[in-house]
């Protein structure tokens, strides 16, 4: 609990992540495989983009948990984010020729909707004491439910019409820089701004005053309490911080680098909010090594593609499946971290 | 025993009963609320959506009751639901979250179909033969789903991995996995869709009451039986006592010499085989062959919202899974009679956990309208 051993567990973290990435990356490279076709720079770009979606809503569920509420509704937060983006963006362009304002306007509206659903979730989790796992997959529920509903009512089937996303910027000098100009910026200015927030949030979490009322609040509110700060207050910011940074994942697939939204089957979320609850444990609620984490399951998702370049044909039955072997690999080798101690635990003041 | 001995004992039956009561009672109000209050929710939607609210309503109503057919197909969603939603009854019971009934329920439904396609051309090919297939692929379906199920419960408790995350995996793993052997192995030479053969004609249920080619009164006479069987297993044997014991009173358990990760082990896995039991009678019941699992309704995942407004109690997962066996035809019914879309009875279901997961808001709202306010 105490801020060394924070740091040593961070250093940790840190090492076991890259470590994983570089092992994925070595054991790739020398499987007997062509494997510098396997790690391009095509290859990261994609990884990048697979991870940001995910890497969003990890960075908003790891404050939530570290504040000592489990939001386990990520993925139904993605839903709606994925939906609500694409329905503004299309409404405000009245059907056709939506442009780069109606897109960056619609994010704006995901935030907002995102902000009021988790508010009414953070109100049955705290202050109504709801048991988070299964209100969280309530959400879920919900989301599968009424997120191709609306969809049809909207545009009379359960998926959009094909819409645009968010265009590449070219940050003019920064883009010449090899390899890095072009993953980073002459790339979707989305996965710029999501290292960005992640960074933003490891300063927040481990540097601020605000960071050290979120951690007591999952570790010893009874501390953060006597010291005069109102342990639900904190709790209610992060759950709806969690809420609006899921939402945003799911606008990012759906508007910011896929082409809109696809309600069959469990949509195009597709368990990246699960993923992203894996993503955080993995990154052991570090928001730097959440994002390492992320990326790790982005490769994974577009492994498919390189495999294809090198002339490995699976089915996209069995590829499709690596991210979710991923998952369950480090869930059982990372097995066991420590969670914060007052999560799942309502707080009542004793006044 | 002394007369006041007896009074005193008496009087805390009395006491106990009451209580026990009162806690029943108050969770068959919250479940009745809650219900109704999602298809409120739900009609306003579909009123807001620009759809008439009462026709939706009534359609719903008729399509779960309305006539022969649609009441056969309200419970034969109901028996499929009554079977998923004991098999998650008795792991929440447990405390442990298996949300891989999906997933098992996949598994089982496959394992059920290798045994009748593999062993249907070594046995006479007449109607003898029914009674043995079907055996066996119950048996294999167990086997199947109870392995399956097993397997997030060893994760748990060797490796200390949420069960949530895992078996949620373990489901889409279960569907790309069986979608990719039907493809590339059982799919007869020149079919266009992913399905097996179809099974023999004398595997099947007779229809007895229902004319329904996919509905056999026997089919919910499967799941009647396993409920009870559950009910007697986790309310009248020790080890039913131990099982739900080491969910809720973990300490007490292993003071009693019960080993709690073993319990956590033997949970999923009769969980995982109550799901792959419910995957044979999919497959024998109602589909008659096999198909890509991402097609199939999502029994597993409703069978959660059938538990939880159970109150994870096996007994009262019939009425809860009537019910939902209702809300699921009447939907499908509206579906194509009125064009409101069908999914709108998931998001209903979705509301309906939501509002049963929170049984404080209704508590509140007791107090505040000083309805109830007697238990306080």
């Amino acid at each position: 609990m105490s801020t060394a051993r924070t740091l040593v567990d961070d250093r940790r973290t840190l090492v076991g992540v890259l470590g994983a990435l570089v092992a994925v990356i070595a054991l790739l490279l020398f499987v007997d495989l062509p494997g510098s076709d396997l790690v391009t720079v095509g290859a990261l770009e994609r990884a990048l983009q697979a991870a940001t979606p995910i890497a969003l809503a990890a960075i908003g569920g790891l404050y939530a948990e570290k504040s000592g509420v489990f939001n386990i509704g990520l993925e139904g937060f993605m839903i709606f984010g994925a939906l609500v983006g694409a329905a503004v963006a299309w409404l405000l362009a009245g059907g056709d020729g939506i442009t780069q304002a109606h897109l960056w306007a619609a994010f704006v509206a995901v935030a907002l909707v995102s902000g009021v659903l988790a508010t009414l979730f953070a109100v049955l989790l705290i202050r109504y004491e709801a048991n988070q796992i299964v209100a969280g997959l309530a959400v879920w529920f919900i989301g599968l439910g009424f997120g191709p509903f609306a969809a049809t009512v909207l545009w009379g089937g359960v998926s959009s019409p094909s819409l645009p996303n968010i265009d590449a910027v070219s940050v003019p000098v920064l883009a010449e820089i090899p390899v890095l100009g072009r993953l980073f910026f002459d790339a979707s200015p989305l996965v710029l701004l999501t290292i960005v927030v992640a960074v933003a949030a490891w300063v927040v979490l481990f540097r601020t005053r605000y960071g050290y009322w979120v951690q007591a609040a999952g570790e010893n509110p009874e501390a953060l309490d006597t010291a005069g700060v109102d342990v639900n207050r904190v709790r209610y910011a992060t759950v709806i911080f969690s809420g609006v940074m899921a939402g945003l994942g799911g606008a990012v697939l759906s508007i910011g680098i896929g082409s809109g939204f696809t309600g069959t089957g469990v949509t195009m979320v597709d368990g990246r909010g699960w993923i992203a609850i894996v993503a955080y444990l993995f990154g052991n609620y570090n928001p730097l090594g959440t994002y390492g984490a992320s990326l790790l399951f982005g490769a994974m998702d577009m492994l498919q593609i390189q495999l294809q370049t090198i002339g490995i044909s699976l089915p996209g039955s069995i590829t499709g499946l690596f991210p979710y072997v991923a998952v369950l690999v480090v869930l059982v080798g990372v097995g066991y971290t420590r969670v914060p101690s007052a999560v799942g635990e309502s707080y009542d003041t004793e006044e | 025993m002394s007369d006041a001995a007896t009074g005193v004992r008496s009087l805390a039956d009395r006491i106990a009963d009451h209580m026990l009561d009162a806690s029943v009672l108050e969770r068959v109000v919250i479940a009745l609320v809650a219900t109704a209050l999602a298809l409120l929710i739900g009609a306003v939607i579909v009123a807001a959506s620009g759809y008439d609210a009462v026709e939706f309503v009534s359609s719903l109503v008729y399509g779960a009751v309305g006539n022969a057919s649609n009441l056969a197909f309200m419970l034969r969603q109901s028996s499929m639901l009554i079977l998923t939603g004991v098999a998650v009854a008795v792991a929440f019971r447990a405390g442990v979250f298996n949300i891989g009934v999906q997933g098992q329920f996949v598994v089982g439904g496959f394992a059920a179909t290798l045994g009748i396609l593999f062993a249907a051309p070594l046995l006479p090919n007449s109607s003898i033969s029914a009674v043995p297939l079907m055996a066996l692929a119950a048996l294999l379906a167990l086997a199947a789903g109870g392995a399956y199920g097993a397997l997030p419960g060893m994760m748990k408790v060797y490796a200390g991995a949420n069960e949530v995350i895992t078996t949620i995996m373990l489901n889409f793993i279960a569907s790309g996995v069986v979608y990719f052997l039907l493809d590339a192995y059982l799919r007869p030479e020149g079919a266009a869709a992913p399905n097996t053969e179809q099974f023999p004609d004398y595997v099947g249920l007779p229809g007895l009451v229902f004319e329904s080619p996919s509905f056999s009164i026997l089919g919910l006479g499967v799941a009647l039986l396993t409920v009870a069987v559950v009910y007697l297993v986790m309310d009248r044997t020790g080890f039913g006592y131990d099982l739900v014991t080491s969910g809720y009173q973990e300490p007490a358990a292993k003071y009693s010499g019960v080993d709690p990760k073993r319990m956590i082990v033997r949970t999923m896995t009769i969980s995982g085989m109550i799901a792959g039991l419910a995957g044979a009678l999919f497959a024998i019941m109602i589909l008659g062959y096999y198909s890509d699992p991402n097609t199939f309704p999502t029994f597993g995942f409703d069978a959660i919202a059938v538990s939880l407004l159970a109150a994870n109690n096996p007994l009262g997962v019939i009425p809860a899974g009537l019910l939902f066996g209702g809300l699921d035809a009447g939907g499908q019914y509206i579906g194509f009679t009125l064009d409101v879309p069908s999914e709108l009875v998931d998001g209903v279901i979705g509301l309906i956990v939501l509002f049963v997961a929170a049984p404080e808001l209704f508590r509140a709202a007791g107090r505040y309208t000083s309805l109830g306010g007697d238990r306080e």
